[in-house]
């Protein structure tokens, strides 16, 4: 029962801030740079407001249910039908979410540091990880997000802040870049960027309660902004717009100018770990929440068995996309489109749906009510509660 | 093969695990409460006792104590193999109650004992003092020998044969008396042991130089004369079904959770080996994770150590011939702190800590990282060093790989031989040593001068780690680095990482996670976890420890520092 175990807020911040800004480690800087030109920031900063707005209603409508996640509200709302039909439009999103990632990912590290190496060879490590977190459970995974996430945002401000030298405001010219619709218009379907704050719906039965879910999600939203915003507007200060198009990369890019001296240099090859952890955190969130939600659809027992199947089917759907401006091209043509419809219109609905048709604050059969929390001061802090990771 | 096959499947297929009812330690409940939460009393203990030799722990097969002196007799030359067991000493004699005499005898390990208190305090009064005219009208003889001949300090009294053989083989005294369907037994330790010496293992310049020795009363003593608390408890307990080895629990009664101490004690007493010689034993019998490469408790020889973490609300366990006294439970940064980080100041604490942690991260990670560099990721280095690393390698005939592999496995040869050679004989190693891994490889073209650099600086990185047993999970996955970086360069470095903090942060030590306070964050007791606080401002015990009481001192613990009524009306506030 996911009810047994409970952990804190900063562990689940972590976990989204993580999945929200892993991006930026691949293209949203040029993605960004692309929609909009030099008002690429201000595209972000449109669509940070449209997500907070969106995250207020739907934590508004969250109010009446206690710690249950969207496949229990989607339960209340219209059954198992319902469940299920919610349960397998999540667990496609994130199986494709997962497959593209990781082919982006490894098509990178490939670009970085292994140019040698087949994809095969290198998408090889990433599942490993995601396959060994995803079966010691999503307590070993919000742990790890914990501790490493704080190094990953400490690196890239890092780097940001490195580079301040290379700013040149006049990069930011003309404000409006490419106008208002390149803002407004193409700005909306990037609220996709935001899609990760799924992982929040499913989280009600691990948090303690209602007041954590809105600190939760405020929270992440609020990190994530900042850090999205500010790797921004460091790729357009420092590069002038035609260059800003030419980078699969942004961040990479940035860490390669950095040079103090003649021993302190070259620090784009620390970008690797960085690049890494993120990845492979990002990875098994992925692969646990697809068993998870697989298993909860289903009304299976355990998840684990669902593991290796998933992360041989993501692996292989994974080599498909003959490279990686094939995989580039089905993010943009699939991920941006649609999937802030899956994470902010479709928990609206659910949510409405439940509101009309059941009783506030019921339960459905199987859930249990949770006790306290396991971090962030409440007690019993070294007791997390546990069993839920033997599935 | 079959076995293989199985193995194959284990992996590939799923099983449902067995259930396993994990240990959680939570918020103080009472003590039974805990016991019942965290124990699977009934089954498992009856299916598993294959040969209960009176543990002490389990009086299930007791065997009475009769009255017939013949028949006792008869009885203990069974159980103690006379006459094969040469060191049995049974001596019959005569005991004057009153106006007649009546038989008796006593049994004991020759060489266990002290010869000069049983002559003395035993036998004397036994058989000659008990021919005085003793001013008394007590009419049992039980009550007669106990309170007017016996004047030995510790006489038990034993109703069962059992008790009388555990007191036997613990360098006591049993003496039976005809006509009683008990025995005496009599505390006469005299076997010889080691003294209190400096501790061989954990060295400190500031701070006491007192090391366990491999007697239990000594070392509970040491313990007791730190702590000087009547709330510390020193619990006993046998484990063994055949050694029956005496180990005490100790904790502080008004701090230590009380579900922490049900689950040791549950965990001690459900041990089922037949012998038991040292708590390294002890540890892997009652561990939480057999296969994670870290220690799950904290062995330590000096009990200042021990008293330290007791007061933080954690249990020891000592074992009798084991000078290393188990902590329990522990977290990974517990094991990086050295004893010595509490005596000096904090400045130097704090840079004695930056070194270890230093040093714990090039003992793990720098073969690993020289490989992925040189493999990989050339252009990191500046290209001075860059030039000279790859002048320095242009002879070598192996690539990198195998020439850290040589270089560690002939270090790690250097390291057990080290251990085993004898003493007088040392010295030579450390020539061999030192031409096999520096010069005559250089010189032979096999290894490249900045790999000797590489290696000894990790030899030296895993001496400075205090745990010699977190030293060793160091070494071990050193090994695993290495390949990784070989394989991957940094991706595999960081994969590396990644499934080791995974394993870490999944890891409990009798239900403390073992990051804790990091991961799950707990508040309060941050003062002294990576870096360390003044010890004035360490207010508040260990949160995931859950103690009863959790503050260590007030608020304003140097009262000379108030500047109202001298300080005195806050220290108390």
């Amino acid at each position: 029962m996911e009810g047994d175990i409970v952990f804190g807020s900063w562990e689940a911040i972590a976990l989204i801030v993580n999945t929200i800004c892993a991006r930026i480690f691949l293209n949203f800087p040029r993605s960004m740079a692309e929609d909009a030109g030099t008002a690429g920031w201000l595209e972000t900063v449109y669509f940070t407001i449209i997500a907070f707005l969106f995250f207020w209603l739907i934590s508004r409508l969250y109010a009446r249910f206690n710690r249950q996640d969207l496949l229990d509200i989607a339960e209340l709302g219209g059954g198992g039908i319902l469940r299920v039909a919610s349960g397998l439009i999540i667990l496609g999103v994130l199986l494709f979410i997962g497959t593209i990632i990781l082919r982006e990912y490894s098509e990178n590290m490939m670009i970085i540091a292994l140019s040698d190496s087949p994809i095969s060879f290198v998408m090889g490590f990433f599942a490993v990880a995601m396959a060994v977190a995803a079966y010691l459970g999503l307590e070993g995974i919000v742990r790890s997000h914990a501790i490493v996430v704080p190094q990953i945002m400490l690196a890239l401000l890092f780097i940001l802040v490195a580079v301040v030298p290379y700013y040149q405001p006049t990069n930011l010219l003309p404000v409006l870049g490419g106008g208002g619709y390149s803002i407004l218009g193409k700005g909306f379907f990037r609220l996709s960027t935001y899609s990760p704050l799924v992982y929040l719906f499913l989280l009600p039965p691990f948090i303690k309660d209602q007041k954590s879910f809105k600190t939760v999600g405020y929270a992440a939203l609020g990190i994530s902004a900042f850090l999205l915003l500010a790797s921004v507007l460091a790729y357009l200060l420092v590069y002038p717009y035609p260059t800003q198009l030419e980078y699969f990369l942004p961040v990479f890019q940035l860490a390669r100018l950095i040079n103090y001296g003649r021993i302190f240099q070259r620090v784009e090859s620390l970008f690797v770990i960085t690049f890494a952890a993120s990845a492979m955190h990002y990875l098994s969130a992925i692969l646990f929440f697809a068993a998870h939600i697989f298993k909860k659809t289903f009304k299976l027992t355990h998840h684990r068995p669902l593991i290796l199947p998933f992360t041989a089917i993501m692996f292989t759907l994974g080599l498909l996309p003959n490279n990686l401006m094939a995989v580039i091209d089905l993010e943009k043509k699939v991920s941006v489109r649609f999937l802030w419809g899956t994470t902010f219109v479709l928990p609206i609905i659910l949510l409405l749906l439940a509101i009309i048709r059941a009783a506030p604050g019921s339960a459905p059969a199987g859930r249990v009510s949770g006790t306290g929390g396991a971090s962030g001061g409440g007690r019993p802090a070294g007791a997390p509660k546990r069993g839920g990771q033997d599935q | 093969m079959s076995g293989f096959f199985d193995t194959l499947k284990g992996w590939l297929l799923f099983t449902e695990p067995a259930p396993r009812e994990q240990f959680i330690l939570r918020e103080n409940e009472n003590e039974g409460d805990g016991s019942l939460k965290n124990s699977q009393e009934g089954a498992p203990k009856n299916k598993r006792r294959r040969r209960q030799k009176g543990n002490g722990n389990d009086a299930g097969t007791a065997q009475p104590i009769g009255r017939r002196l013949a028949d006792n007799l008869n009885a203990v030359k069974i159980r103690f193999n006379v006459p094969t067991n040469s060191d049995v000493m049974i001596r019959e004699f005569d005991i004057v109650v009153g106006k007649k005499a009546i038989a008796a005898f006593m049994i004991y390990y020759d060489g266990m004992v002290d010869r000069k208190v049983v002559n003395d305090d035993i036998l004397l009064p036994l058989m000659l003092l008990s021919n005085l005219d003793v001013k008394s009208d007590e009419a049992r003889v039980p009550v007669y020998i106990r309170s007017h001949l016996l004047t030995h300090n510790q006489i038990k009294e034993a109703s069962e044969l059992d008790q009388v053989v555990g007191e036997i083989n613990f360098g006591g005294v049993g003496i039976f008396v005809d006509g009683m369907d008990s025995a005496f037994t009599a505390d006469v330790k005299g076997f010889e042991h080691r003294s209190v010496e400096r501790p061989n293992t954990e060295m400190v310049i500031r701070g006491p130089q007192e090391g366990f020795t491999e007697t239990i009363r000594v070392n509970t003593s040491l313990i007791r004369k730190r702590l000087k608390d009547e709330d510390l408890i020193v619990e006993d307990v046998l484990v063994g079904l055949r050694s029956k080895t005496p180990c005490a629990m100790l904790y502080i009664r008004d701090i230590v959770n009380d579900s922490l101490v049900a689950e040791v004690r549950r965990r001690l007493k459900s041990i089922q080996a037949d012998y038991i010689h040292d708590s390294g034993e002890i540890e892997q019998y009652i561990e939480d994770s057999t296969f994670l490469a870290s220690p799950h408790m904290v062995a330590t020889e000096r009990p200042d150590r021990v008293a330290a973490m007791l007061t933080e609300g954690r249990v020891a366990v000592i074992v009798h011939g084991s000078p290393f006294a188990l902590v329990m439970p522990t977290t990974a940064f517990e094991l990086v702190q050295s004893p010595e980080d509490h005596y000096v100041r904090v400045p130097s604490a704090n840079l004695l800590r930056a070194v270890r942690l230093l040093a714990m991260t090039v003992a793990l990670l720098l073969p690993g990282l020289y490989i992925a560099i040189t493999n990989f990721h050339q252009g990191m280095l500046p290209t001075g060093l860059l030039l000279s690393i790859e002048a320095a390698r242009e002879k070598v005939p192996f690539p990198s790989i195998v020439e850290i592999l040589i270089m560690e496995i002939s270090f790690e040869l250097i390291r057990e031989a080290g251990i085993r050679i004898p003493g007088t004989i040392g010295p030579t190693l450390g020539i061999i040593g030192a031409l096999i891994l520096g010069q005559a490889a250089v010189a032979a073209s096999i290894v490249s001068p900045i790999l000797i650099i590489v290696v000894a600086a990790t030899g030296i990185g895993s001496f400075a780690i205090p745990s010699f047993a977190y030293a060793y999970s160091f070494r071990i996955l050193r090994f695993g680095y290495i390949i990784l970086g070989a394989l991957a360069g940094f991706l595999g470095i960081s994969l590396g990482l990644f499934l080791h903090g995974l394993t870490l942060v999944t890891s409990k030590s009798f239900g403390v996670p073992f990051m804790a306070p990091f991961a799950p964050r707990t508040a309060g007791g941050l003062g002294d976890v990576v870096f360390k606080e003044p010890i004035w401002k360490q207010e508040r015990r260990p949160d995931y420890l859950n103690p009863k009481d959790e503050v260590r001192q007030p608020k304003i613990s140097r009262g000379w520092i108030g500047r109202q009524n001298g300080g005195e009306d806050q220290n108390g506030g």
